[in-house]
């Protein structure tokens, strides 16, 4: 915490902004920060609650900034790394106009595990993080509890929680929990019978209240405003409440991702019905691997597969 | 507290299965799936009632559902009129008797921005109007306020009775049910006994206690003013909403945000008039023919949400449009807190520089 404080200060005077996290309306969540002045760096905040996503935001500031020489500098977890790295590949951000403070990753809390974890529900005063434990104190006292414990399911899939592309890596590197790519819960819905699956996504998607908070928390969704999910003419999608209407835009929304998802998780964190959309993803995610040896965002210089056509690719 | 009725905990089913018999008894309930996700549900026996739980998306859809028939039309070929065919109508519809049962203070009050809106004119909409008068309110009184509830910053409080038609009081051993209107006391005669006078003084001391709490710091009542003075301050805005992914769900999950599309959904020659919920965060909200859009970014769009909130809203309906549940601060996935945008409206400029 005190090395990133005291590093971005150093650099502070070639900067034009810095994007990081700070503690939010509670401790428990810390919420992105866009911090202009040098003053402002003291509010930053690192740990394991920093579940957002931050390089959701570089092709918008990067738009919006003025041409002042300065760099954006941003923090980014090693997912977070990946989905700059995809943004990169697809020219929706200069690497350049970026300086990229990389955090070695413990893993993020998943806020529901965390709720059930909890014995007192009483609103948080203070979190730290330590040795593998988090802190959480209120007026009930202060509960140790094992953050391996209350892990985000991303989390424990996760083969690069040390970050790539960055131009400087604060604090030491950790031992991945996995080396091989993971898609045990794509097989799990997988093992399915086609009876079976159906079912569980016509009731998983029957919450779906269609807020488009999983579309627009994707780094990689870049349509933003031109999304087809909203289009009228063409009309793609009807305005009922049926899960036929859902499904599709999650079928779109998953093959719009296809070669390009980074596993980052932001889609299902952010669902406020707790639908496992990451899972479409995630499938299509193995396709490319499977297919090509490709994982998005992990080389910059790569020309992600769907957007190139090779005529020697076989079994297509 | 004159008259009261009591429900023991382990006669909850029964007397929500009775209730049903007339009504949709709509209640927080938790999925067998996931257990922390509890959301309203209509009622039926066997389902997991959460009253311990604050409800994640409000109670809004029971009055006003995400998606809804307004009239379904076919069209018939007819030559001899000049269009080539006749359309038939047919907006036809029956209005269920509706019960929430178990909703907190902030979800019935949540009505009170929708009820000027809907229910009084000019344009008075008969969808919600007819369930509106159809519908009974129990209210949980509220114990268990989070660090996102900010019901008495916005004049209203965890007892607050406002919106219910009646009130249940957790005590020991289940609930003493008190009616606030002719309504609840008509519904809970036939499903509670008449409380025990010691039920009563203990129902009464949870109330006091309770209506003495604070949720929330400070009003957030008076600054349609600060807002108009602010709304030209870029400077503002960005430092607020520069984090905002301009996503629906805050107006989704909000008891008081009422803001409809309505298209024609049609295959062949037949098809439905929908309404379904829009919000101002999207931007085909304001998307203009011409292809201009007035707010072209998050910035203009989460104004807007604070703007009919807390200043468009007050000024033509003499209340804030806001009833504090804290859902938008609580489900957003990036932590925006209008709570603090609120507030900050009126403080020196030379904060956000
Ligand atoms: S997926 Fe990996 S890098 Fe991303 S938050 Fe989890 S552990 Fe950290
Ligand atoms: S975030 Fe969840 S509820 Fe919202 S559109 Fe996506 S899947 Fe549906
Ligand atoms: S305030 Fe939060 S929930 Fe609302 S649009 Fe912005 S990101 Fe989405
Ligand atoms: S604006 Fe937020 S706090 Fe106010 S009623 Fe809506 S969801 Fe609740």
């Amino acid at each position: 915490m005190d090395t990133l404080h005291a590093h971005l200060e150093a650099l502070f005077d070639d900067l034009e902004l810095v994007i990081g996290w700070e503690t939010g309306y509670e401790p428990l969540r810390p919420t992105p920060a866009f911090l202009r002045s040098r003053e402002d760096l003291s509010r930053l905040v690192w740990n394991p609650l920093c579940a957002p996503n931050l390089s959701v935001y570089l092709p918008g500031i990067l738009k919006d900034a003025k041409e002042t020489g300065k760099k954006i500098g941003v923090c980014l977890k090693g997912c977070d790394s990946r989905s700059l790295g995809a943004l990169v590949q697809e020219g929706f951000v200069e690497r350049e106009r970026l300086y990229v403070v990389g955090l070695p990753c413990p893993g993020t809390v998943d806020p529901e595990a965390l709720a059930e974890a909890r014995k007192s529900s009483a609103p948080v005063t203070h979190v730290s993080f330590r040795d593998g434990l988090l802190a959480i104190t209120s007026r009930d006292g202060t509960e140790e509890i094992e953050l391996e414990r209350v892990l985000a399911r991303r989390c424990r899939r996760c083969r690069h929680p040390n970050p790539l592309h960055a131009d400087v890596i604060l604090g030491d590197p950790v031992p991945p929990r996995r080396t091989e790519p993971s898609f045990s819960d794509v097989d799990a819905v997988e093992a399915m019978s086609l009876e079976e699956r159906r079912a569980y996504w016509e009731e998983e998607l029957s919450r779906c209240l269609r807020c488009y908070a999983c579309r627009n928390a994707c780094p990689l969704c870049v349509c933003r405003d031109r999304c087809l999910a909203e289009s009228r003419t063409p009309k793609w999608t009807t305005q009922r409440d049926g899960v036929r209407d859902k499904f599709l835009f999650h079928m779109i929304h998953a093959l719009h991702l296809a070669g390009r998802c980074t596993e980052c998780g932001e889609c299902e964190r952010v669902c406020p019905v707790g639908i496992p959309v990451a899972l479409f993803k995630e499938k299509m995610a193995r396709i490319a691997l499977e297919l090509w040896d490709y994982q998005a965002g992990t080389d910059p210089a790569a020309t992600p597969p769907l957007q190139t056509f090779d005529p020697s690719e076989t079994g297509i | 507290m004159e008259q009261a009725f009591f429900l023991a905990d382990a006669e909850l089913q029964e007397a929500l299965a009775g209730l049903s018999a007339q009504a949709d008894v709509w209640v927080p309930a938790s999925d067998a799936r996931k257990p922390g996700l509890v959301r309203f549900r209509r009622f039926q026996p066997g389902l997991t009632v959460r009253l311990d739980a604050r409800s994640l998306v409000s109670a809004k859809e029971v009055l006003f559902p995400r998606s809804e028939t307004l009239l379904r039309f076919t069209k018939e070929k007819d030559l001899s009129v000049p269009a080539g065919h006749r359309i038939h109508l047919d907006d036809a519809r029956t209005v269920r008797p509706v019960v929430v049962f178990g909703c907190r203070p902030c979800d019935a009050r949540g009505f009170l921005t929708f009820d000027p809106v809907f229910t009084k004119g000019p344009y008075r909409d008969p969808y919600y109007s007819e369930r509106r008068e159809k519908t009974t309110f129990v209210s949980l009184v509220c114990r268990d306020a989070d660090a996102a509830c900010f019901c008495s910053a916005v004049g209203s409080g965890p007892a607050d009775p406002e919106g219910s038609d009646a009130q249940l009081i957790p005590v020991d051993g289940g609930y003493v049910l008190r009616p606030v209107t002719e309504r609840g006391a008509a519904l809970l005669e036939p499903i509670g006994r008449t409380a025990a006078p010691e039920q009563i003084r203990e129902a009464q001391d949870v109330l006091d206690q309770v209506g003495r709490e604070t949720v929330g710091e400070g009003s957030l009542t008076t600054l349609a003013e600060a807002f108009r003075a602010r709304f030209q301050d870029p400077a503002f805005w960005h430092a607020h909403i520069d984090k905002c992914l301009s996503c629906g769900l805050c107006t989704f999950v909000c008891p008081t945000c009422y803001c409809f599309t309505i298209t024609d959904e049609a295959r062949g020659l037949n098809g439905e008039r929908i309404r379904s919920w829009d919000a101002c965060m999207f931007p085909h909200f304001t998307l203009e023919a011409s292809g201009h859009n007035p707010r072209p970014s998050k910035v203009e769009r989460y104004r807007n949400r604070v703007g009919h909130k807390f200043s468009y809203f007050p000024a033509r309906y003499g209340q804030v449009a806001c009833c504090g549940c804290g859902r938008c601060v609580r489900h957003c996935p990036v932590s925006v807190d209008i709570r603090a945008v609120v507030r900050d409206l009126p403080a020196q400029e030379e904060a956000h520089a």
